[in-house]
């Protein structure tokens, strides 16, 4: 047949939508009866173009119409005037009658007026039904085919609801265990195609053909049954041992039995060997390739799963992304099995051995991790911060996931102020003996040698600037014009004296400061003359050196101990043997009350009573410790008041008396 | 008929065999031969369709492997095992060839061939070649002469021989020691062979003479006085030459007759061959080298045996397109990628 004049599709259906919009508005379906019988063509060619106007106008009128209806509703809402769930059951009907490509559209609506659902007029009474009708929508997609209307939904439900809503989390911490891995278990399974990439392998190499079209489940053109004549040797044992530690990886409980554990152990060994000796590289080469993949594919698939065909194996070797797939796999298994998950049974522990193996096959994966090219050492850093955080999670987890909105405190009750504790009173030298303890014997008794530092600087003993005498008697003798001693040899030329001598003279002579009129040209000639005129003093020395405020004297050793509050007396004297003698004698068998008060430590009194069974021996002992420990502190006033608080006046009398 | 009396390879130690008496020890429920503590595997080679493999070891015995069954899917232990092991000569089996019918070994003095329809039957007739009076360790096919046979020998000299009769053809006299190995450049028709002497001799088929001499000791890039000077491996590649041994591996061009690259190998390098644009090395060390033609080190990939004599890849089949390596272990590795050892053939 050859119509005069040939069907124009376009045509047809642009007259056709616009017709039926006037039909809709004059409700009558004249202009569509009309433009039918108009339009030339076939019939069953313009039935159909009908078919696909008369969609069109309901696209455009779910738009016109039912949104505005819904706004509607919502604007009744906020004005008070219907209930707060209505505009939700209108949407429910609307999604629940349409099909999906037009639930498109409506979808849109709801997410846009998102904030809308949060507020609070809203909220409470619509999420139920906002949830209902986003799992029905999920219900009706396929995750492979509308994967990005499958994703606006979940993360519109995302920002519907806080963090903590139940119905979005997996409160039991569950595994799905429903993602199990299918691999080829005997040759006849194998469906794959001949299709196949020029890779990086270089013992294989194909004619490259177009694109990744490789898909599971696709059928060779054999007939089913005969394995397809396999053009590369595959390594069975790998991929099989490869492909069962996923079912590890699906369900960790697994682990925990002892030989399901053993082959995991072995398993993993041999994967990860390969993956230490196969190191990846050539990054030049590996980068042209993957060029050569975006522009040769088409759109990106999105592929939910791995492929696991056994011809493949080679070239996920190869990959990098597939390697830090798996071994982040491991890292976030040995997560799961040392961490505290509350939902794991109390059976599911690790033993030593298994902790080890863990730990040590952590470290391989992470080192792995880094060497795989690009920017492995960022991954592996990159990865181990987010596993940190993870464990955050876990706790939030464990605790039931609790809301993260805090709650308004309740006033508590005014806290009382606490109590300081005070000090003990021997620690800051308060005592009765005035010591300050440090806790140890020698520090305690270097320490109290005298408490004030200042005034030790100032002692005696730290005055180190000899006199002028002493210094000078050298240059003296040598300045003596009948010891006949040569200028080179005075000791005045040494610049080292000269120096010291200049300081000494500045602190005691008065020499140094009287101004004069003589050029020296040297320090040693100034030196010289400095050291006539001492000469002709010296003699007259102690009367006329004018004391530079420092005392030479009182070099007295003990009076390095400050007893400037005390009058000295014999009592500040150390405990001479006689006396302790005499005590020990008097003490007998009651030395032990008396060695609490001298801060005997248990051990040395129990070392006291083994050494002698006398206890005349035992107290004399008593006091050679004490006075050991105390050294110049062991004096007669402290043991006196030790006795005396020990509950013996009497024997503290008789030391007074000495 | 003379023993050797000094080995051409320094990993491996003499020791006497067991002949005909095996110990048998029970060990972990297996039976575990003492012989094999004790072996070393020599020489490789590929049957013509590529789907066995034979390899010789220390013991003079030659072993038939499978590359199919051990490859196929349904691989269990048993397929890693020979389908036919046999003893060839009373010596060490240092050298295996294939032919396009036949499967030459080389020991002990004596050249044997065997059918590869065959022993593929496990048939084993051994179509016996003359004996010689030397030991000689390496075989090879000169170009340009269908059925003859360069044999390399103890006596210091090349000798060819027709395969039909078995009659020796000519000898090419040159080398000062034994030779080590042989190799053949096809397109100009010439005969490398490296020996004990530390020289590589480039020997023109038809005239029967040497055409160069390179003794690879003398320079000083590849020198390695403390290994000494022989040359245990050679290969060619039309222009280019690969050989090693005492001196480092280094990568020479032929017609320049210089070397380009020395490549940092430690340990002496018993065989080098060349594929696609890679170098892949075996010799004293537990691995198997990947060297690139500019010198460097590519990869080195683990496998069993601690010191390694031979490799072969298997270039006569597609689906069994794998490099095996053997070496003084009785197992023999397979690698199917190779990046990684798949598994191993055991004696």
């Amino acid at each position: 047949m050859s119509p005069s004049v040939l069907f124009n599709f376009n045509d047809a259906k642009d007259a056709f939508t616009a017709s039926t919009r006037s039909a809709l508005d004059n409700k009558t379906s004249k202009p569509l009866i009309n433009a039918f019988n108009q339009i030339t063509g076939n019939e069953t060619e313009k039935k159909t173009t009908l078919d696909q106007a008369l969609r069109q106008v309901l696209e455009e009128q779910i738009v016109s119409c039912y949104l505005a209806l819904i706004y509607l509703s919502i604007d009744g809402v906020t004005e008070g005037l219907c209930s707060a769930t209505t505009p939700f059951l209108l949407l429910g009907d609307v999604l629940d009658c349409l099909p999906l490509d037009q639930c498109d559209k409506i979808f849109s609506f709801v997410e846009e007026n998102v904030s809308t659902w949060k507020s609070n007029s809203f909220y409470t009474a619509g999420k139920n039904y906002l949830l209902r009708m986003c799992n029905d929508l999920l219900r009706r997609l396929s995750k492979s085919q509308n994967t990005v209307f499958c994703g606006r939904i979940q993360l519109f439900l995302a920002r519907l609801f806080p963090l903590s809503e139940k119905s979005g989390l997996n409160l039991q911490s569950q595994f799905n265990l429903d993602n199990i891995t299918v691999f080829n278990k005997n040759e006849q399974e194998s469906t794959l195609g001949q299709r196949l990439l020029n890779y990086i392998n270089p013992l294989h190499s194909f004619s490259k053909e177009d694109g990744m079209e490789v898909e599971e489940g696709e059928m060779g053109d054999e007939e089913p049954g005969v394995p397809a004549p396999c053009s590369i040797p595959i390594d069975y044992n790998l991929y099989r041992k490869f492909w069962t530690l996923q079912d590890y990886f699906r369900n960790p409980v697994q682990c925990y039995d002892k030989f399901s554990w053993m082959t995991f152990l072995k398993y993993s060994d041999e994967t990860l060997a390969v993956f230490k000796s196969f190191k990846l590289d050539d990054m030049q080469a590996s980068k042209r390739k993957l060029e050569e993949l975006r522009t040769a594919g088409g759109e990106h698939v999105y592929f939910a799963k791995f492929l696991t065909s056994e011809k493949l194996m080679d070239l996920q070797l190869s990959d990098s992304n597939f390697r830090r797939h798996i071994l982040l796999q491991y890292l976030i298994l040995f997560q799961y099995l040392k961490g505290q998950v509350k939902f794991k049974s109390s059976s599911c522990v690790l033993n030593d051995d298994q902790c080890s193996w863990m730990e040590e096959t952590t470290k391989l994966v992470y080192q792995l991790l880094r060497e795989i090219p690009p920017d492995g050492d960022k991954f592996a850093t990159m990865v181990e911060h987010v596993l940190n955080t993870e464990e955050n999670w876990n706790s939030w987890k464990n605790e039931g996931c609790p809301s993260f909105v805090k709650d308004r405190p309740v006033d508590d009750k005014p806290k009382r102020p606490t109590r300081k504790r005070q000090a003990p009173e021997d620690f800051l030298g308060k005592g009765p003996d005035r010591k300050v303890f440090m806790g140890n014997d020698e520090l305690t008794r270097l320490w109290n040698l005298n408490h004030d530092n200042m005034a030790a600087c100032q002692s005696e003993s730290r005055e180190f600037m000899p006199s002028l005498e002493e210094f000078f008697e050298e240059a003296i003798e040598q300045a003596d014009p009948a010891n006949m001693v040569e200028d080179e040899y005075k000791v005045v030329r040494n610049s080292n004296y000269g120096w010291r001598a200049l300081r000494l003279l500045s602190r005691r002579s008065p020499h140094f400061f009287q101004p004069t009129n003589q050029q020296f040209k040297s320090l040693a000639d100034y030196l010289e003359s400095m050291v006539i005129k001492l000469a002709k003093e010296l003699p007259d020395l102690p009367s006329e050196e004018i004391k530079t405020g420092e005392e030479d004297d009182e070099d007295n050793g003990d009076t390095l101990l400050k007893e400037s509050n005390d009058s000295p007396s014999m009592q500040t004297k150390v405990v001479s043997n006689q006396q302790m003698d005499e005590i020990a004698a008097k003490l007998g068998a009651q030395w032990k009350t008396l060695a609490s008060q001298l801060e005997i430590k248990a051990a040395e009194i129990r070392e006291i009573e083994t050494d002698s069974e006398d206890v005349d021996m035992q107290a004399k002992l008593l006091l050679v410790a004490w006075q050991d420990r105390e050294g110049t502190q062991a004096t007669v006033e402290s043991l006196i008041t030790a006795l005396n608080n020990a509950g013996f006046p009497k024997i503290a009398d008789i030391l007074n008396e000495t | 008929m003379t023993l050797l009396v000094s080995c051409p390879f320094h990993c491996f130690k003499w020791l006497h065999c067991f002949n005909n008496s095996y110990t048998f020890l029970k060990f972990s429920g297996t039976v575990f031969f003492v012989q094999h503590l004790h072996m070393s595997v020599f020489s490789q080679s590929f049957s013509p369709c590529g789907r066995f493999l034979a390899a010789g070891n220390n013991y003079g015995e030659i072993a038939v492997f499978s590359l199919s069954s051990a490859l196929s899917p349904d691989a269990t232990d048993l397929s890693q095992k020979p389908i036919l092991t046999f003893t060839a000569h009373e010596g060490p089996v240092f050298s295996l060839l294939s032919t396009d019918s036949h499967l030459l070994s080389a020991g002990n003095g004596e050249v044997s061939a065997w059918s590869w329809a065959e022993l593929i039957k496990r048939v084993i007739h051994n179509l016996h070649f003359s004996l010689f009076s030397f030991v000689f360790s390496f075989i090879s096919i000169p170009p340009l002469q269908e059925n003859s046979l360069v044999i390399g020998g103890g006596d210091n000299n090349i000798h060819i021989m027709d395969l039909e009769s078995g009659i020796f053809k000519s000898v090419l006299q040159g080398h000062t020691d034994y030779i080590h190995c042989l190799s053949v450049r096809e397109r100009e028709g010439e005969i490398l062979s490296g020996g004990e002497d530390g020289a590589v001799r480039i020997w023109d088929c038809r005239t029967g003479h040497s055409v160069h001499c390179i003794e690879v000791f003398k320079y000083e890039d590849c020198a390695r006085p403390q290994y000494g000077k022989w040359i245990s491996c050679l290969t060619t590649d039309s222009d280019w030459m690969l050989c090693g041994g005492g001196p480092s591996l280094s990568l020479w061009h032929l017609r320049s007759m210089s070397p380009t690259s020395v490549f940092p190998l430690s340990g002496c390098q018993r065989q080098a061959t060349f594929y696609q644009d890679m170098i892949l090395s075996v010799g004293e060390g537990q691995f198997v080298s990947h060297c690139l033609m500019g010198g460097e080190v590519k990869a080195q990939i683990p496998c069993t045996p601690h010191s390694l004599n031979t490799l072969a890849l298997n270039l006569n089949s597609t689906e069994h397109r794998v490099l095996t390596v053997g070496g003084s272990s009785h197992q023999i590795d397979v690698f199917a990628n190779l990046y990684y050892r798949s598994f191993s053939l055991s004696f």
